[in-house]
């Protein structure tokens, strides 16, 4: 008992038992997907589904009543099927797809030669003859991967990971492909042996990616099992141990790498493979996964694998069958429409060289390859980007705390983390890996999603930056003065207090900050350094040294960055001519980070001597907009300060303040004056500086009275006595 | 070295002259050429017919028109067109020639025993004399 259907068959109603049916439409499928590559292959298909129509007809017209399995049998067997005339046919099918159509009588015959070398048959045995040519038939950029991966007969998509690979660690893949684009011909090699990386429905733990690679790159599933689960055991093996060495940094490194950030990217890669690679669910699925040919008879084995296994769906088979038939249609008419678009630009070199100008065709190549160049410094530069998201992270998350607050900005910065940073990289490795590995995009929303997520993550970080201008909007100041004893010598040594801290911070080397030009100093979880100080120096009024300090800083409001100024502690410390400051200030996590800012100003009287010291300079320093509208305008207080050089020993004059080793040396000893010229003016104030300078100098006078160089020597006294007294030190320590 | 193989190497080099010869004579119709070709005892299939005429239409060797069919959807008849028969000239000589060249070496019986070792060379002999008569 069959069920008996009519279909409509080139224009004519047919009454076909169902089975009959389904035997025919995977029939004529068989055929559309051999005819693939053909030019004509609509037309050929056409003509055969015709002929079957016009023998229907005659089994009919002698009085059948419909047609059945057999009738649809026997014409297979006078048509022939795919596996019969491949053998007949196979290689004047190459032929004619490899000239491509333009064939005229001679190429023709001439093609039928050229025949032998690109057989089709089996993908990798075209034996002695074989050819370095691109592939034009499996390409994704211009197929040179897919030519060589031919000619050296292994499967392109490693020699495609070879070139990414190669690519992204100094870019040599780079300038290798292009050469073989423009060197290389571009032939036809078709290879009847289609791979694709599919999940693997029937061997799975999680998701079957696993199982899916494996079958891939056809070895055993444990292989990747253990591959993605090594970090896991290894982190659990060496937990242990971080801990019994108490998780000192150093030791971190080895076990870290591997647990940590080898780690997370093998789970995001089983993320992403997940999310990009389509799970294989029909038999013609199944049998691309493992790479072996899509026909009629391999579908049929792998159904009936499946049917073995599962002998509880044997009713199915035929639903199955059906299935599997329809998405082999499906997709191969896909691949027609896919193969349109790329013919283009096969068509545009092809035409290129027929002109005779291979000038246009290399200019066309490295106009390709520039875009791709681009394209590719752009992914490279966002991998960058969350590389260092990823490996600074510890300290960025510090640093994070310093500058954020409240939910509405946290949530805003992990928004534009996750999203604008990390949904390009998501999406750009996804797409890599299709195309590597020949997966099929059943649909096309996740470019979708993809672009939504990255357009809300611009969006946040848009948001995020006005958010945090709205808090540095407003500056303040707090000014004060700090008390200063004179100083008995009447020369005021700056220098900056050597660091007592012992609370373990991130150094900033952690960040970009190799040369030192990044204002945060350090931090931890609790607190920020900051070493933006800048110490001017002007003229004082009186005969006594002063010390301005102003605190700066920024804020939502003018009210708020005075409180946060307030907060700002640094305290000089006066050791009599020694004034020590201290390295930085820091900021706790409470307060943020709004651009503190400390002003020192030196108020030196003329005929006094001050000397910073060269550690002065590993302050940040920054510059004041003096006349910043809106802001604070600290013009008036601030007028006349000078530009001084650490490391050297200034006196003031009315003039500003005059390095002592440039100044004449005579004028300086004989009397009160600083220069020659300023004697007259000076007479009264340097009065009884002479007095004070003329102590320290006394030492060393005998030595060398009157040279400048004798000059140096003493004026750099001081200093050396400071210097050498450390020296002595670390020679103790040496012995 | 399997026969089969061979043997449709051998077919497979002839089979678009056939198809010429057929259709030179007249329009004709793919299944009377396969049947034709079949009397003549030359089997082929016609799935592996329907392709070469195709490349054969496409390459402008053959033209075809269609004819109202009483027993099914209307049928192709292929006729030649004057490149066709252009092709079919060469193709034809070049038959000639081989046909020639393969009797004259299968039906060599005598001078064989002289050396077997330069069956290579003999075999070179013949499509170099052949090549003047072009």
């Amino acid at each position: 008992m069959k069920k008996v259907i009519n279909i409509n068959f080139q224009g004519r109603v047919i009454p076909i038992e169902e089975t009959a049916y389904d035997i025919l439409k995977q029939y004529v499928e068989s055929l559309r997907r051999y005819f693939a590559n053909e030019e004509g292959r609509d037309e050929i298909i056409n003509d055969i589904e015709g002929r079957i129509a016009e023998l229907f007809s005659e089994r009919l017209k002698k009085g059948a009543v419909c047609i059945t399995d057999e009738d649809v049998q026997a014409i297979m067997a006078s048509m022939g099927r795919p596996e019969d005339f491949e053998a007949e046919a196979a290689e004047t099918v190459s032929a004619a797809s490899g000239v491509g159509g333009s064939a005229t009588g001679q190429q023709q015959q001439s093609s039928s030669q050229q025949s032998q070398s690109t057989g089709t048959g089996t993908s990798y045995n075209t034996g002695a003859t074989r050819r370095l040519v691109r592939n034009a038939d499996d390409k994704i950029i211009a197929g040179v991967c897919s030519g060589l991966a031919n000619y050296m007969r292994i499967d392109p998509v490693i020699m495609r990971i070879l070139f990414v690979v190669l690519f992204f660690t100094g870019g040599s893949g780079f300038l290798v492909y292009l050469i073989l684009w423009v060197a290389v011909p571009s032939q036809s090699v078709q290879s009847n042996i289609t791979k694709r990386l599919y999940r693997s429905s029937d061997d799975k733990v999680i998701a079957g990616v696993c199982g899916g690679l494996a079958a891939y790159f056809n070895i055993s599933t444990w292989v990747p099992r253990l591959i993605f689960a090594l970090p896991l055991i290894i982190g659990l093996f060496s937990g242990p141990f971080n801990w019994f060495w108490g998780g000192d940094m150093g030791f971190w490194v080895g076990p870290r790498i591997v647990t940590g950030s080898l780690g997370s990217t093998l789970f995001v890669t089983y993320i992403i493979l997940w999310i990009a690679v389509p799970i294989a669910v029909t038999a013609a699925e199944k049998l691309e996964m493992r790479g072996e040919r899509v026909d009629l008879n391999t579908i049929r084995d792998a159904v009936k694998g499946d049917l073995e296994s599962f002998k509880s769906k044997a009713q199915n088979w035929g639903s199955e069958v059906k299935q599997s038939a329809q998405q082999f249609g499906d997709r191969a008419r896909q691949f027609s429409q896919s193969e349109h678009v790329k013919t283009f630009t096969t068509e545009a070199s092809a035409t290129a060289r027929s002109a005779g100008s291979g000038i246009a065709h290399i200019i066309g190549v490295l106009f390709k390859a520039f875009f791709l160049f681009i394209i590719g410094m752009i992914a490279l530069v966002l991998f960058g980007v969350l590389m260092a998201v990823l490996f600074g992270g510890p300290p960025m998350m510090a640093m994070k705390e310093f500058f954020i607050g409240g939910l509405w900005q946290n949530l805003l910065v992990g928004l534009t983390v996750f999203l604008c940073l990390g949904v390009p990289i998501i999406a750009m490795i996804t797409w890599l890996i299709r195309r590597i590995m020949g997966v099929r995009s059943r649909n096309h929303y996740l470019g979708y999603v993809f672009g939504g997520l990255w357009f809300i993550g611009i969006i946040s970080a848009a948001l995020l930056a006005g958010s945090l201008s709205q808090d540095f909007k407003a500056r303040n100041l707090l000014e004060e003065q700090v008390p200063l004893t004179q100083p008995s010598t009447g020369k005021l040594y700056v220098d900056v207090a050597s660091d007592n801290i012992n609370t373990r911070y991130y150094s900033s080397d952690w960040f970009y900050d190799w040369d030192g030009d990044w204002p945060i100093f350090g931090a931890n979880m609790d607190s920020m350094l900051l070493n933006t100080v800048r110490i001017d120096v002007k003229k004082s009024n009186d005969n006594n040294f002063h010390l301005d300090k102003i605190r700066f800083s920024r804020g939502n409001d003018p009210f708020y960055a005075r409180s946060l100024a307030e907060k700002i502690n640094f305290q000089p410390v006066q050791n009599d001519s020694l004034l020590l400051l201290p390295k930085r200030f820091a900021i706790s996590r409470n307060e943020k980070f709004r651009m503190q800012q400390v002003l020192l100003v030196l108020q030196v009287p003329v005929g006094k001597r001050f000397y910073l010291n060269r550690s002065i300079s590993t302050y940040n320093w920054f510059d004041i907009r003096y006349n910043h509208h809106g802001g604070i305008d600290i013009d008036d207080s601030w007028e006349h300060t000078y530009w001084v050089e650490t490391g050297r020993e200034y006196v003031m004059t009315p003039d500003g303040p005059k390095q002592v080793s440039k100044l004449d040396p005579e004028a300086l000893k004989r009397g009160e004056y600083k220069e020659k010229e300023k004697n007259e003016d000076n007479d009264e104030g340097d009065g009884d500086n002479q007095q004070k300078q003329s102590a320290p100098a006394a030492p060393s006078a005998p030595h060398a009275p009157n040279s400048r160089k004798h000059k140096d020597s003493t004026n750099d006294g001081k200093y050396h006595y400071h210097r050498d007294q450390k020296n002595d030190t670390t020679k103790v320590n040496n012995i | 070295m399997n026969i089969e193989n061979t043997q449709s190497q051998m077919r497979k080099g002839i089979l678009e002259f056939c198809i010429l010869s057929i259709i030179r004579r007249g329009e004709a119709y793919p299944s009377d050429i396969v049947d034709e070709m079949r009397a003549a005892n030359l089997q082929i299939l016609e799935g592996t017919l329907y392709p070469l005429l195709t490349r054969l239409k496409n390459a402008e060797m053959l033209t075809y028109r269609w004819v109202e069919s009483n027993s099914g959807p209307p049928r192709k008849y292929f006729s030649l067109t004057p490149k066709g028969e252009e092709f079919f000239k060469e193709l034809e000589t070049t038959w000639n020639e081989l046909a020639n060249a393969v009797n004259k070496l299968a039906s060599k019986r005598e001078s064989l025993a002289s050396s077997a070792n330069n069956n290579n060379s003999t075999t070179e002999q013949p499509t170099e004399t052949t090549q003047p008569n072009n």
